[in-house]
């Protein structure tokens, strides 16, 4: 009798492993006055962000729960802890790293990708950056590259951050957004010079280990005309019983002609709300790239955003949703062409199995004055089961017809042909369904940097129990 | 009196787009009921000039051909409701020729076999406005639908056009297909396209297209170079966009009525 072929979890011991925390680390659990006072006064807020903080609270409050997408009745806010205070002060030197942090990072790989092939990392645990380092050559050329509260305290920088904190991504934007404004803790703030171009990459990588918290990181790049990055960014959490909630904020400036890359490997664990909120603000023959796997959470609502502000402008988002057991990952991309000849391209691909579900959601506008522009989406999902989900609700807005769009969707299952030709040529069943699986996720893996593209290897590794019977 | 929301998409999105937003005042609305008994074929050409709602039922094998004309007329609210058996096939031609109209479309494929097919077109101009929201439910196995919608807006006109595929779970073998093709002719039309696929069945094929835009610039050019006008060239794309639909039609009065609402004269040049 044949078995079905079984596409297995990621074996999630790498990441499920954690350290108690100490109690009085944690502020009180819960939003309020007092306690948006305490985190400004644990972190010695300026004046004007302590009063953007509890503007954003008010915000909060009167901000209706988002209920475009998936279920997120299973989080409870006034659960959850804002903050946790660091053990330790932000540190360059990794020898300084408390001893089970470090450990935490080096099971994750952090210092060692560093060694390999990073420019510079930094490493937020729970709710502050307790490493950031960019190698010597790199802070010559300019570059900056430091956790986002020393750059605001810092005279050089405390300006540019007040002028761009939180201006793309407004509280007003939604109620996580408020909520992020509030709370807001830890995260990198990167300034690529002009012309300067970091040929290897960045990465940030935040862990949450304190159960039932959450964490608001928030990034902030700037990149002047001319320059390039490519900035990674990873995300995991042990497994608790308790919902965690990540809502963090990106906001990235590309300067004309300059071009940033943007990874993301999600792999939260699965009782996390991820909802996340990226933007993009691309100027004058700009790019950005996206490329994003989210693999992890309970739920996560995540559509990074690209506003094509000047002439020639361009965007590119390439992702893939894996949706297990117990997920609803609502994924996608938001285009908006706000100039003359810009460009878009999406590219997704969403699996579904036992009981997941993934939504591929996107939105793209043309405005009146993008004449010339062009928008191409591309979507496919793939059912590995029946008790599975998988659901595709783009929107496209034109506004001036001196525009060209294009949209594709597909969705289906491994077809018994395809398995038929691939048997014919002597390829058993169990490897042609892997080998299928594969090429379907080949296109936005090769996208990845190269130990994430093992790891989504991993996470689409199959297991053999098929037979044909 | 309130104003009666319409055209709600099945599944929830960012409330921003305003992909809900069309409301109207109803007050008055003609019912009308369609059965096809088993295996009997029928063809039913309607005008659409008052806001309706049609229920058909078609029986087991049983076959039914339906032309939905919305002429230049008022506010038209339409509601179309159909319910397929096994082997039940609904052929669907709808043309829009300007106005302001509303039509939902909900088509039930419940029996095994049961096949759905559209075939839309639209030539909207001046003010004119349109809500289209289709909704074809699979859940008989290995049932089919088949989408196709092509036109041009002009001048102000503005569209938006909401097509939904949803496997329902039970729906083995089914596959849907929806295409959606838009010329754009005037920097004040505003086009919206919404192509939802939704799917809770493994063994399924959807597959959705759109194409929005401009006429390309190479097929003009190609027209220009046999001698035809630019003006003209645009023209005749644009028409050939609607004779798609047309040309399906096998009713030589209809395609008359077609040709006159459109100031086409007599046939197509």
């Amino acid at each position: 009798m044949s078995r079905k072929t079984q596409v297995s979890d990621i074996d999630r011991s790498l990441y499920d492993f954690r350290y108690e925390e100490d109690a009085n680390d944690f502020l009180e659990s819960g939003i309020s006055p007092e306690i948006i006072r305490e985190i400004s006064d644990e972190k010695g807020d300026p004046d004007w962000m302590r009063a953007f903080r509890l503007k954003s609270l008010e915000i909060y409050h009167r901000t209706p729960m988002v209920h475009w997408g998936a279920s997120i009745d299973g989080l409870n806010l006034d659960n959850i802890v804002t903050y946790i205070r660091p053990k330790s002060r932000m540190n360059t030197n990794w020898d300084s790293v408390p001893e089970e942090i470090k450990s935490t990072f080096e099971k994750l790989g952090i210092p060692q990708a560093e060694r390999e092939s990073l420019a510079g990392v930094g490493a937020q645990y729970d709710s502050e950056l307790v490493y950031h380092n960019v190698r010597a050559e790199v802070a010559q050329s300019g570059v900056i590259y430091t956790d986002l509260e020393s750059a605001m305290h810092d005279e050089r920088y405390a300006e540019i951050i007040r002028s761009h904190f939180m201006k793309l991504v407004p509280p007003e934007d939604h109620k996580f957004a408020a909520l992020h404004g509030a709370v807001w803790s830890g995260g990198s703030f990167v300034y690529v010079p002009k012309n300067v171009h970091l040929e290897i990459p960045l990465q940030s990588y935040f862990r949450l280990n304190a159960k039932g918290a959450g964490q608001f990181e928030h990034t902030l790049i700037i990149l002047e005309e001319g320059a390039y990055l490519h900035f990674i960014e990873g995300c995991s959490a042990p497994k608790y019983y308790e919902a965690g909630l990540h809502a963090g904020c990106v906001e990235l400036y590309v300067g004309k002609n300059a071009t940033l890359r943007y990874s993301t490997i999600e792999n939260w664990s699965k009782n996390m709300y991820n909802l996340n909120t990226k933007r993009a603000l691309v100027d004058e023959g700009g790019k950005i790239e996206w490329v994003s796997g989210s693999f992890g959470s309970h739920v996560s609502y995540l559509y990074p955003m690209s506003i094509l502000n000047g002439r020639g402008a361009s965007a590119e988002f390439t992702g893939i949703t894996f949706a297990g057991e117990g997920q609803d990952l609502d994924t996608g991309a938001k285009i908006v062409h706000n100039a003359p000849d810009t460009s878009s391209y999406i590219n997704t691909k969403s699996i579904s199995k036992s009981g997941g579900k993934s939504t591929f959601r996107s939105a793209v506008t043309v405005n009146e004055n993008a004449v010339g522009s062009k928008s191409s989406v591309n979507c496919e999902s793939l059912m590995l089961d029946r008790i599975s989900r998988s659901d595709t609700v783009p929107v496209i807005d034109a506004k001036t017809d001196q525009c060209d769009i294009g949209h594709e969707a597909k969705i289906g299952r491994i077809s018994n042909e395809a398995i038929f030709y691939l048997m014919a040529r002597g390829i058993c069943e169990e490897e042609a369904r892997a080998m299928i699986v594969r090429g379907f996720a080949d296109n936005v893996s090769k996208e990845l940097p190269l130990e994430y593209a093992v790891e989504m290897n991993n996470l689409i590794g199959l297991e053999m129990h098929g037979s044909v019977g | 009196m309130p104003k009666t929301k319409l055209n709600i998409l099945p599944v929830r999105t960012f409330e921003r787009l305003g992909v809900n937003d069309t409301e109207r005042d109803i007050r008055r609305m003609e019912t009308e009921n369609i059965i096809v008994p088993d295996s009997e074929n029928q063809v039913i050409v309607q005008y659409k000039e008052t806001d309706t709602e049609t229920n058909i039922v078609l029986e087991q094998n049983a076959g039914l051909k339906l032309i939905q004309i919305f002429d230049r007329k008022t506010q038209t609210v339409s509601k179309l409701k159909a319910n397929l058996a096994e082997n039940a096939k609904l052929n669907l031609f709808q043309l829009y020729l300007g106005s302001d109209t509303v039509s939902e479309i909900i088509t039930e494929l419940n029996g095994e076999n049961a096949f759905f097919s559209a075939e839309i077109g639209y030539d909207l101009k001046e003010d004119d406005q349109l809500d289209i929201n289709l909704i074809a439910n699979h859940h008989g196995r290995k049932s089919v639908s088949d989408i196709s919608v092509s036109g041009v807006l002009r001048e102000n006109a503005r569209k938006i056009f909401k097509g939904t595929i949803d496997f329902k779970h039970g729906s083995v073998g089914a596959a849907g297909n929806e295409k959606e093709d838009v010329i754009l002719l005037s920097k004040n039309v505003r086009n919206k396209t919404v192509p939802i696929i939704l799917c809770a069945e493994e063994d399924v094929i959807g597959n959705h297209g759109a194409t929005i835009g401009r006429i390309d610039e190479r097929h003009i050019f190609y027209m220009k170079s046999r001698g035809i006008p630019e003006k003209k060239a645009y023209e005749l794309i644009a028409k050939s966009k609607l004779m798609k639909v047309i040309e399906q039609i096998d009713n030589e009065q209809v395609k008359k009525h077609i040709y006159g609402s459109l100031m086409w004269g007599d046939y197509l040049e």
